[in-house]
C-alpha cells in the first residue's frame, strides 16, 4: 500500500508539472526563435538583447552564447563578442564553428597575446578540456550505475570482478576529471578588455601609474578580486590591476 | 655369474680405451718430417709428413717459413697400435708442397708445442729440377699451353688468351690457375670450356681448351706468366706381375689396375706488345676498338601529332661493343623522346667476342609537317686495318600529320624544357564568421545540476545496491537458517489458516484447530514444536522472548479458552468472537516480534 502510494505520488507530480515545465520550455524556445528571426533580419541589437534577455532569465547554454558573440560581431562590439564565445566554450568545447569565430574575433583585435598555458593537471587530464562539466557528471553518474550493477552482479558471477575492477578504475578517474573541471575553471578565470581602451594600474586606484594599456577584446587572465577592482595578468612579466567595469569575466 | 663379470669387464674395457685413446705419454713423444721424395721437378709435387709419436691430442705443427712451395694440406691420420700390452698411438699430418722455383730448396724444422713443450723435426733439403723435354712434350700423358691471339695489339683491342690441356690418361681433381693482372687487362669470360680430342705424333689427345678476353689497359711490352694447373693423373700399372691375378686384387681389391699421380704442369709465359692508339682521333671518340656497324629504324614513317613511334638504334660488331653508348638524338623540341633501357646481346664466335647492342627511343611528335631525323654516327678505331672509321646510319623521313583529336594534348615537354606548372594558391579575398546556430534541439537549457540531482544520481545506485545485497542475503538466509525461515512466515501461515476457519462449522474441532494455530504460530516465531506445547508454557515463553506480559497473559487465556471449547458446545456468535481475538491477538504479537 505505501508503495502504491508513492508512486500514485510521483504520478501526480509528473502530471501536474509536466505541463508547466513544457510550457516554460516553449516560451524559451519561442524566444530562441525570435531572436534568431532578428538576427536573420540583420537586427543585430534586438536579436542580441534578447539573447542577452534569456541569459539573464538563467538559461545557459552554449549555442545561445555562440549566436549572442555572433550578434556582438555584427554589431562591432569585438569585446562582448569574444566574451560570449568564451561563455560558450564551456558549454561546448568541441565545437568547430566556435572555434573559427572565435579565431576570427581575435584577430580583429588590437592586442596581440598569448593565450595563458594548460597548467599540470590540464595537461595530464588532457581530454577534461574537450568536455563540458555536464558531460563529465553525465558520463560519471552513467558509469556510476554501471559500476553498482556490477558490483552486486559480481557477488553472484565471479567472473565480472576484473570489470568491476575496471570501472571502478574508471569511475575514479571520472571523478578526479570532475574535480579537475572544476578546479581549472575556478583558477583560471579569463577576462575579456569591454572597453575600447583600458589602462592597467600598478594599484587599485585610479592615480596609480599606469603599466600597460589593453585595448577592447584583449583576453586576460584575472587572478584576483579587490573591491570594484579586478588584478589582471597576462605574463609573469605584465600584470596590474583594472577597474571591473572595463572588464567582462 | 662368470659370464655376468666378464660382460662388465668387457663393458669397462670398451668406455676405457676411448678414454684413454687420447691421453699422452710424455715420456715417448716424438716429432719427425718426412717427405716422399728428394729430387724432383717443377712438375712433381712433394709431399711432407710430420708424424706425432706418444699422443693424439695435440694442435697442428706449425710449418716453417717456405717461400718456394705452394702449401696445401692433405689431412690427417691418426693410429693406435698394441704390441705386447704396450700401446702406442700417432698421429701425422700431411702437406702438399708444389715447388715454385728451382735449385736446393731447405725445409727448416716444423714445431708442435705439446703440455708446454715444443718438439721440433729435423730439417731436410730436396732438389728442385726443371721437366725435361720442356719444349716438345714428346710422348708425355699429360701437358698444357697457353697462346694469345696476337702479338701485338692497340691499347683497349680484344686479345684472346687460351689455355689448352692435352692428357692422354685420365684426369681429375684439376686445379687451374691463370695468370691475370688487372692493372694491365680487363678481362671477360668467352663461355664455357670446350673439349675435344687431338691427335699429336700419332697420340691421341684429349684436349680441354679455355679462352678468355683480355682488353689491355697500358702500352708496353706486357709479359703474361705461366698458367699453373695441378691435377691427379691416372695412368694405368700393367706390368710384368700383372700376370698374377692375386697380386693384382692385392693391389687394387677392385681390379682397376689404375695408379693415381699428382702433377703439377705449368705453360710458358707469354708476351705481348701494347701499342698506343694512333692520333687523329675523330670527334666524338670513345675508345670504341674492333669493327662495328650502326644502323636506324623507325616503327612509322607516317603518324599523327601525339602518336607515338619506336626508333630503334642497333648497334652490332666485334670488340668492345659493351662500352658503346648511343646518346638521345638532339629533334629540336619537334618530339618528346623517352629513352629505354639499352639491350645487349654477346655471342663468341671463334673465340672474338660479337655482340649487339640495342638503344630504343619511343618518339612522340609535338608538331604536324615533314621531319627528318638526324643520322647517328659512331666513331671507331678499326684494329684491323690500324685506322678510325664512323659508322653511321641513314636519315629517316617521316610525316606528321595534325592530331585527328579534338581537344588539345596536354603533352609534356622534354626535361630540359620543363617549366614548372605550379597552380597559384587560392587567394583569400575576405574572412568572416560562421553563421548562427537555429536547430532548436540545440538550445536545450543545460543550467547547473542541484544537490538533489547529483545525489539521486550518484546515491541511487548505491540505495538500489544496498537493496539488492540485504535481498540477496535474506533470501539465502532464508534457504539455511530454519528458525528464520519460520519466524518470517508464522503470521502468513497462522493467518490463512484463520480465513480457512470460517468454514468449519463444528465448534469442538474449530477449538482444537484455534489452538493448534496459535500454538503453532508461536512454535514457529520462537522456534519450538508448537503443538507439544501448553499454554502455560506459551506464556512462559513469550515472556522470556521479551514479548509484553499482558499479550502473553493473553494468548495464554485464549489457548486455555479453546482447550475448554473442545468440551463444550459453541454458538456461532462465540466462534466469530474467538475468530476475531485469535487475529487481533497474532496482529499484536506480529508487531511485538
Amino acid at each position: 500500500m505505501k508503495l502504491s502510494n508513492t508512486i500514485s505520488f510521483f504520478l501526480f507530480m509528473l502530471l501536474t508539472l509536466s505541463p508547466t515545465l513544457q510550457a516554460e520550455a516553449s516560451d524559451y524556445l519561442n524566444e530562441v526563435v525570435r531572436a534568431n528571426g532578428l538576427y536573420s533580419d540583420k537586427q543585430y541589437v534586438e536579436s542580441a538583447q534578447a539573447y542577452e534577455a534569456l541569459i539573464h532569465d538563467g538559461v545557459r547554454n552554449g549555442y545561445l552564447y555562440y549566436n549572442l558573440g555572433n550578434a556582438y560581431i555584427r554589431m562591432g562590439k569585438t569585446g562582448p563578442a569574444i566574451l560570449n564565445y568564451v561563455h560558450a566554450q564551456k558549454w561546448i568545447p568541441r565545437d568547430e564553428n566556435l572555434a573559427a569565430n572565435l579565431k576570427f574575433a581575435i584577430q580583429q583585435t588590437q592586442d596581440k597575446i598569448e593565450p595563458p598555458p594548460p597548467g599540470t593537471l590540464n595537461i595530464l587530464f588532457f581530454w577534461v578540456n574537450d568536455f563540458n562539466f555536464n558531460e563529465l557528471v553525465y558520463f560519471a553518474i552513467g558509469l556510476n550505475f554501471i559500476f553498482w550493477v556490477t558490483l552486486a552482479l559480481s557477488m553472484c558471477f565471479p567472473f565480472l570482478k576484473i570489470a568491476r575492477n575496471a570501472l571502478l578504475f574508471v569511475l575514479l578517474l571520472s571523478f578526479v576529471s570532475i574535480g579537475v573541471k572544476i578546479k581549472s575553471e575556478s583558477d583560471l578565470k579569463l577576462g575579456v578588455v569591454l572597453a575600447t581602451n583600458v589602462e592597467v594600474k600598478s594599484g587599485r586606484a585610479v592615480d596609480a601609474i599606469t603599466l600597460f594599456q589593453l585595448h577592447e577584446g584583449a583576453l586576460v587572465t584575472v587572478t584576483d578580486k579587490h573591491n570594484d577592482w579586478l588584478e589582471v595578468r597576462l605574463n609573469d612579466e605584465q600584470k596590474g590591476w583594472v577597474p571591473q567595469s572595463s572588464l567582462g569575466t | 655369474m662368470k659370464i655376468c663379470t666378464f660382460r662388465k669387464i668387457a663393458l669397462l674395457t670398451l668406455l676405457l680405451i676411448p678414454a684413454l685413446s687420447g691421453m699422452s705419454f710424455g715420456q715417448n713423444i716424438s716429432v719427425t718430417a718426412t717427405v716422399d721424395k728428394n729430387q724432383l721437378t717443377l712438375e712433381d709435387v712433394l709431399q711432407l709428413s710430420i708424424v706425432i709419436r706418444g699422443t693424439q691430442n695435440t694442435p697442428p705443427p706449425e710449418l716453417p717459413s717456405l717461400p718456394d712451395f705452394r702449401i696445401t694440406s692433405a689431412g690427417k691420420s691418426s693410429s693406435t697400435q698394441y704390441i705386447n700390452t704396450q700401446r702406442s698411438v700417432s698421429i701425422t699430418y700431411k702437406y702438399r708442397l708444389t715447388p715454385m722455383n728451382t735449385g736446393a730448396i731447405f725445409i727448416g724444422p716444423a714445431r708442435v708445442r705439446i703440455n708446454g713443450t715444443t718438439y721440433s723435426t729435423k730439417p731436410i733439403t730436396v732438389e728442385v729440377q726443371k721437366p725435361s723435354n720442356n719444349a716438345t712434350h714428346e710422348n708425355k700423358a699429360a701437358f698444357i699451353e697457353t697462346t694469345l691471339s696476337s702479338k701485338k695489339a692497340y691499347l683497349g683491342e680484344q686479345l684472346v688468351y687460351s689455355f689448352r690441356l692435352f692428357h692422354r690418361v685420365e684426369a681429375k681433381n684439376l686445379d687451374l690457375r691463370l695468370p691475370f693482372d688487372k692493372t694491365w687487362f680487363n678481362k671477360e669470360e668467352l663461355g664455357e670450356p670446350k673439349t675435344y680430342i687431338k691427335v699429336i705424333n700419332g697420340l691421341q689427345y684429349h684436349v680441354q681448351e679455355l679462352s678468355i678476353a683480355l682488353f689491355p689497359l697500358k702500352r708496353g711490352l706486357i709479359e703474361i706468366p705461366s698458367a699453373i694447373i695441378e691435377l691427379d693423373l691416372f695412368q694405368n700399372t700393367r706390368n710384368r706381375s700383372s700376370r698374377d691375378p692375386l697380386s693384382q686384387i692385392f693391389r687394387d681389391p677392385f681390379g682397376r689396375n689404375t695408379q693415381a699421380e699428382h702433377k703439377v704442369l705449368r705453360s710458358q709465359p707469354l708476351s705481348v706488345d701494347i701499342l698506343p692508339l694512333p692520333d687523329g682521333a675523330p670527334k666524338g671518340f670513345k675508345n670504341l676498338i674492333g669493327q662495328f656497324d650502326i644502323s636506324a629504324e623507325l616503327g612509322k614513317n607516317d603518324l599523327e601529332v601525339g602518336d607515338t613511334t619506336t626508333l630503334t638504334v642497333t648497334v652490332s660488331g666485334r670488340g668492345n661493343i659493351k662500352d658503346v653508348f648511343v646518346e638521345e638524338p638532339d629533334l629540336k623540341n619537334q618530339f618528346k623522346i623517352y629513352p629505354d633501357k639499352p639491350e645487349f646481346k654477346q655471342t663468341v664466335d671463334n673465340n672474338q667476342i660479337r655482340g649487339e647492342k640495342i638503344f630504343k627511343f619511343a618518339l612522340v611528335p609535338l608538331e604536324a609537317g615533314n621531319k627528318t631525323l638526324p643520322k647517328f654516327s659512331l666513331p671507331y678505331f678499326d684494329s684491323k686495318n690500324a685506322q678510325y672509321r664512323i659508322a653511321k646510319t641513314q636519315a629517316i623521313s617521316l610525316n606528321i600529320e595534325p592530331s585527328s583529336i579534338k581537344e588539345e594534348l596536354n603533352l609534356v615537354r622534354s626535361r630540359e624544357q620543363d617549366v614548372p606548372t605550379t597552380k597559384p594558391e587560392i587567394e583569400t579575398l575576405g574572412t568572416d564568421i560562421l553563421p548562427i546556430y537555429t536547430e532548436l534541439d540545440k538550445f536545450q537549457n543545460g543550467g547547473v545540476y542541484s544537490l538533489t540531482f547529483l545525489g539521486a544520481g550518484f546515491g541511487s545506485p548505491v540505495i538500489l545496491f544496498v537493496i539488492s545485497v540485504f535481498i540477496m542475503k535474506q533470501q539465502n538466509r532464508m534457504k539455511y537458517d530454519v528458525a528464520f525461515y519460520r519466524r518470517r512466515n508464522a503470521y502468513k501461515n497462522a493467518h490463512q489458516r484463520l480465513k480457512q476457519m470460517s468454514e468449519h462449522s463444528d465448534s469442538k474441532e474449530f477449538a482444537r484447530e484455534l489452538s493448534e494455530i496459535l500454538r503453532e504460530y508461536v512454535g514457529d516465531k520462537l522456534n519450538l514444536q508448537g503443538k507439544a506445547i501448553t499454554a502455560e508454557e506459551v506464556a512462559v515463553r513469550l515472556k522470556e522472548s521479551n514479548y509484553e506480559t499482558r499479550q502473553a497473559e493473553e494468548t495464554r487465556k485464549l489457548l486455555e479458552k479453546c482447550e475448554t471449547l473442545q468440551y463444550a458446545p459453541m454458538t456461532q456468535g462465540s466462534t466469530k468472537q474467538l475468530l476475531g481475538e485469535s487475529e487481533n491477538l497474532i496482529k499484536v504479537l506480529e508487531k511485538q516480534s
